[in-house]
């Protein structure tokens, strides 16, 4: 695998993670499915993991910079099979929408498994670390879409949760925005 | 204050696109820290389980 073609897959892997955002919030804003204290860790762990990818489109492809995902996608898993535990009992109730049959930190949890597995496979091609043939510095234009929105998702999901939570920590159980009441 | 991780790893995103490498690693360990202590501040209650 080429550097190129590694930093276009990272790219994609950018979009992928940034759809997820994007899902989570299309739900909270025209659903009205406020996302609980779990769930808005969860968010942070996609922001975090994807950050390792963010990197590897701005100074190529480095190990470390896996590293970074990994360790991001292992939290995000820890904290959504938390979640799942509360929940795995049944009549102990659940929280949020479902999608196909599994409820958001469900997916979750699928998701932050599949990161790691993708990432293993990425780290399988020792070719793209290759540095001569990176060029750092000149983001190509999927690479430029993929940081920015990204960027703007976390920026987003930061503002969202100010307007949530105000200042302290989050409510359980969140009703209404405390800062909009 | 659960949006500090978020804030952080923004900041890590704009020194990494200005090309600060090693500020951005480290916005972002501090985001990964704030984000595994306010996991810690919510997971408190006893899981009734048998693993």
């Amino acid at each position: 695998m080429t550097p190129a073609l590694s930093l276009r897959l990272n790219a994609v892997g950018l979009l992928a993670v940034s759809a997820v955002l994007i899902f989570a919030f299309a739900d909270q804003l025209f659903l009205a499915d406020l996302p609980c204290p779990l769930c808005i860790l969860q968010r942070a762990a996609f922001v975090v993991a994807g950050f390792g990818l963010a990197l590897n489109l701005r100074f190529g492809p480095r190990a470390s910079h896996y590293a970074l995902l990994l360790i991001g996608a292992l939290a995000g898993a820890v904290i959504a099979s938390r979640q799942i535990l509360i929940h795995i009992v049944p009549g102990t109730g659940t929280y949020g929408h479902a999608l196909l049959g599994l409820h958001f930190y469900s997916w979750a949890f699928v998701i932050f498994v599949v990161m790691v597995l993708g990432t293993a496979l990425m780290l399988l091609f020792d070719h793209q670390f290759a540095e001569d043939e990176v060029t750092a510095d000149r983001l190509s234009a999927l690479s430029k879409v993929a940081f920015v929105l990204f960027g703007l998702l976390a920026l987003g999901n930061g503002l969202s949760t100010v307007l949530e939570c105000a200042g302290g920590l989050c409510p359980d159980n969140p009703t209404d925005y405390l800062l909009l009441r | 204050m659960m949006s500090i991780p978020f804030f952080l790893i923004v900041a890590a995103l704009a020194a990494a696109w200005f090309g600060h490498r090693h500020a951005s690693l480290a916005f972002w360990a501090a985001g990964l820290l704030g984000l595994l202590l306010l996991f810690r501040a919510h997971a408190t209650d006893v899981l009734n389980l048998v693993l």
